[in-house]
């Protein structure tokens, strides 16, 4: 019985070496690939023939006419800080009044908002275009800003669970010593839900960040400069390019991808809990 | 249903006790609104409501009425240019523009209903404020009222503001979107320069009826069926495969827990617009892959055998072949995450019933189906529609795996589809990427996918508010 155990144990220990192979392949090769003295894609090797560092000062150092990578890095930085604020701030507004405040229709308002924030804003993309383009706002990074969050107060429910889990009688002792709703919620219900906000932060700025939909849809410019790394990152792979610039785009993917990951493996509690959370409620 | 009509009718009732019963004041707010504030000494308050008044006056004369009043036809002055030879300068006619009619038409209506509902709540509050002062209770100063605003009415102040973000990012352009629908606006039709009106259901029709010269009806059923096949196998092969791989990983015996989740959940901590597109050209018919197939030979043995008719192995660019490599690429991108989720889920599993169950000898594979899979699926039932709608409207992995793919199909080509698009991505070529430029056509497209969300969404909800144990905790 132990001996077949044993035997379990190592063939499910392969089964998942195996499959965590698989899953690391194609980003091994994004690694390797970025130090590739080879620009382009046609290869036959999958570890590069020379090693070299050129693609990175390429792409950090040396902007040209197409790829001018720390103009996207800091349009999508900009681009990423700005919205995230919003959006935290919109997301804990709206979960403190749907959480923590009575107030009639609050139920009919909320079931509203939980059925609009599950249709997919994608949909009426070539509206949001129009409207944002009457308002001058295509091209630009406050246009973007703009739709990555104006609706995020939609996305309240993970948080709102959270903070119907805080007991109501810390709210309600520390009303009848005479502090307001705002005093509440600032002083006693925020300072509780570090570990939500860390989460709501952290979505909020990779919603953005990692984005490829709107961003196409909004920025027509042909000048690199106004581009956001998915952009250009999209744009350097076009069929007359891919041939120079394929290990250029090794390289930004992974100097895109390195502080994300590390934010993601920190995160990973936070995202087991948060989307549980939010599932179990719903 | 009938519970809502009955609380229409509380509220027009409402009103008119509030205009009848109410005193000189509360039937002067009728005319200025802030009169029902001053008269009862509320002078700051009653100020700004007549401010807000005045301005939504101006506003509506001034700008949007002009707008409204066109938006029947959608405007009929055509713009010219006129070249005058002696001063060397051009003119321009005082001429229409459609989509500004259009855009400012529905705000100016949607701004006036707002209005009302504001003015129909303003005067039931001046005749509250009556009623309060005639009984003899408090009647707030503006420095209470603003205190207010902070205290119990704490909700308006948080809410406002995300309020307007969602309409106007996602209420009125959907209520855009259907109307578009409506009109033939696009390339040729191109505000500033032309004009573009109402033609009615004609473009739904074009959708759904084979016509003389239009594949649109072909290609959309293609699409649709495609759609539909896409978003089912994915969802379900990512989900099972999710919570296998989230099983493996939980089992006892497996060493180094924290690793093998960290390996996997790295996949989705790269933006899809760097993993997609890596993939997609690692695939591609010149890519590594067949690099790597035609170094070891086989893709010399593969034409020997008469698979393959070109030099490489099409895996991008061959209808089927294709079809059956993004399902496969979609599980390499949707597993980690499904395996994260399952992970928490599974951790909650109530372990008496399976130890119950073991004791009872079930085997392995009925304590799964029995069990683990009824309890998944209870919890995570919504989600999994949540994520079926999800997958119908998955841009990013059909836009950036298939940019190399190229219809063979000259039906499809004609109405700016592929075999490999949804939906989603065809409605954005048909916008971005089509010289025609159907704004029209996509708008309908738009509205179709809206109403088979929607009727998913829907389902889902009535399940969620089950689930809802909001006070449980608190």
């Amino acid at each position: 019985m132990k001996a077949r155990r044993i035997v379990a144990s190592v063939f499910r220990h392969l089964f998942l070496a195996i499959m965590a192979g698989i899953w690391l392949i194609p980003i091994l090769w994004l690694f390797v690939t970025s130090f590739s003295t080879d620009p382009g894609i046609r290869t036959t090797r999958f570890f590069p023939e020379h090693w070299t560092l050129a693609n990175y000062s390429k792409l950090l150092l040396h902007p040209d006419t197409v790829a001018n990578f720390p103009a996207w890095f800091k349009n999508s930085m900009i681009i990423g800080v700005i919205s995230c604020i919003i959006s935290s701030a919109f997301v804990l507004m709206v979960s403190y009044a749907f959480s923590c405040m009575r107030f009639p229709s609050r139920k009919r308002l909320m079931s509203f908002s939980i059925i609009l924030g599950m249709f997919p804003g994608v949909l009426s993309m070539i509206a949001v275009y129009f409207i944002l383009k009457m308002f001058n706002l295509t091209d630009s990074l406050a246009g973007l800003i703009v739709v990555y969050s104006a609706g995020s107060g939609l996305g309240f429910l993970i948080c709102k669970g959270f903070f119907d889990t805080i007991p109501a009688s810390l709210r309600e002792s520390a009303k009848i010593e005479g502090a307001s709703e705002f005093t509440v919620f600032t002083r006693i219900v925020i300072p509780l839900s570090k570990p939500m906000i860390v989460y709501t932060v952290i979505n909020s700025f990779l919603a953005p960040w990692m984005d490829f939909v709107m961003a196409k849809l909004l920025i027509r410019s042909k000048d690199p400069a106004d581009w956001t790394v998915a952009i250009g990152l999209y744009n350097i792979l076009q069929k007359t390019l891919i041939g120079q610039y394929f290990s250029v785009f090794c390289a930004g993917g992974i100097v895109v991808a390195v502080p994300i990951s590390i934010l993601f493996i920190i995160m990973q509690k936070f995202y087991v809990e948060g989307i549980t959370g939010g599932a179990v409620k719903g | 249903m009938k519970r809502l009509l009955k609380a229409i009718g509380k509220y027009f009732a409402d009103f008119g006790t509030a205009v009848s019963k109410g005193d000189i004041w509360v039937k002067l707010s009728l005319i200025i609104m802030g009169m029902g504030y001053i008269g009862r000494g509320q002078v700051i308050k009653g100020l700004l409501v007549t401010a807000l008044e005045a301005v939504f006056v101006l506003f509506t004369k001034n700008i949007s009425w002009p707008y409204i009043t066109k938006l029947n036809t959608l405007g009929t002055v055509q713009r010219e240019e006129v070249f005058d030879p002696i001063t060397m300068t051009k003119t321009v006619n005082e001429y229409d523009n459609s989509l500004l009619i259009l855009l400012f038409g529905v705000l100016g209506i949607a701004i006036i209903v707002a209005f009302l509902l504001v003015y129909i709540g303003n005067i039931k509050s001046a005749y509250r404020i009556q009623e309060l002062k005639k009984n003899g209770k408090h009647v707030n100063n503006f420095a209470e009222d603003l205190r207010e605003l902070v205290n119990d009415k704490f909700h308006i102040t948080l809410l406002a503001l995300p309020s307007i973000g969602v309409i106007f990012m996602c209420i009125l352009p959907i209520i855009f979107m259907v109307c578009i629908a409506f009109t033939n606006y696009d390339a040729a039709h191109q505000p500033p320069s032309t004009l573009f009106t109402w033609v009615g259901w004609k473009n739904f029709i074009t959708l759904f009826s084979n016509k003389q010269g239009s594949t649109f009806a072909y290609a959309f059923v293609k699409v649709l069926i495609w759609t539909l096949i896409w978003a089912a196998l994915a969802t379900v092969t990512t989900y099972i495969g999710g919570i296998l791989l989230a099983m493996l990983i939980n089992h006892q015996d497996t060493k180094l827990k924290k690793m093998w989740r960290s390996l996997f959940v790295v996949t989705i901590a790269i933006p899809q617009f760097v993993t997609l597109l890596l993939i997609s050209k690692m695939f591609g018919n010149y890519g590594i892959v067949n690099g790597i197939l035609t170094r070891i030979g086989l893709v010399d043995k593969l034409l020997e055998w008469g698979w393959i008719s070109t030099s490489y192995v099409p895996f991008m660019t061959h209808s089927g072949l294709t079809h059956v490599m993004i399902i496969l690429i979609n599980i390499w991108v949707g597993i980690p995450y499904q395996m994260l989720i399952a992970t928490g889920i599974l951790m909650n599993i109530p372990s008496d019933q399976l130890e119950s169950a073991r004791i009872d000898g079930a085997n392995k594979f009925q304590i799964f189906w029995k069990i683990t899979m009824p309890y998944m699926l209870f919890i995570t039932g919504p989600s999994l529609v949540t994520s079926f709608i999800g997958n119908i409207n998955n841009f990013n992995v059909i836009y950036l795996l298939t940019g190399d793919y190229v219809t063979t199909d000259a039906s499809l080509a004609a109405a700016n589809a592929k075999d490999v698009d949804l939906l989603i991505t065809w409605l954005f070529k048909i916008t971005s990427e089509s010289q025609l430029k159907q704004y029209y056509m996509a708008s309908v497209i738009g509205i179709v996918v809206f109403i088979i969300c929607a009727t998913l969404t829907l389902v889902t909800y009535s399940r969620m508010i089950k689930g809802d144990k909001e006070e449980v905790f608190q």
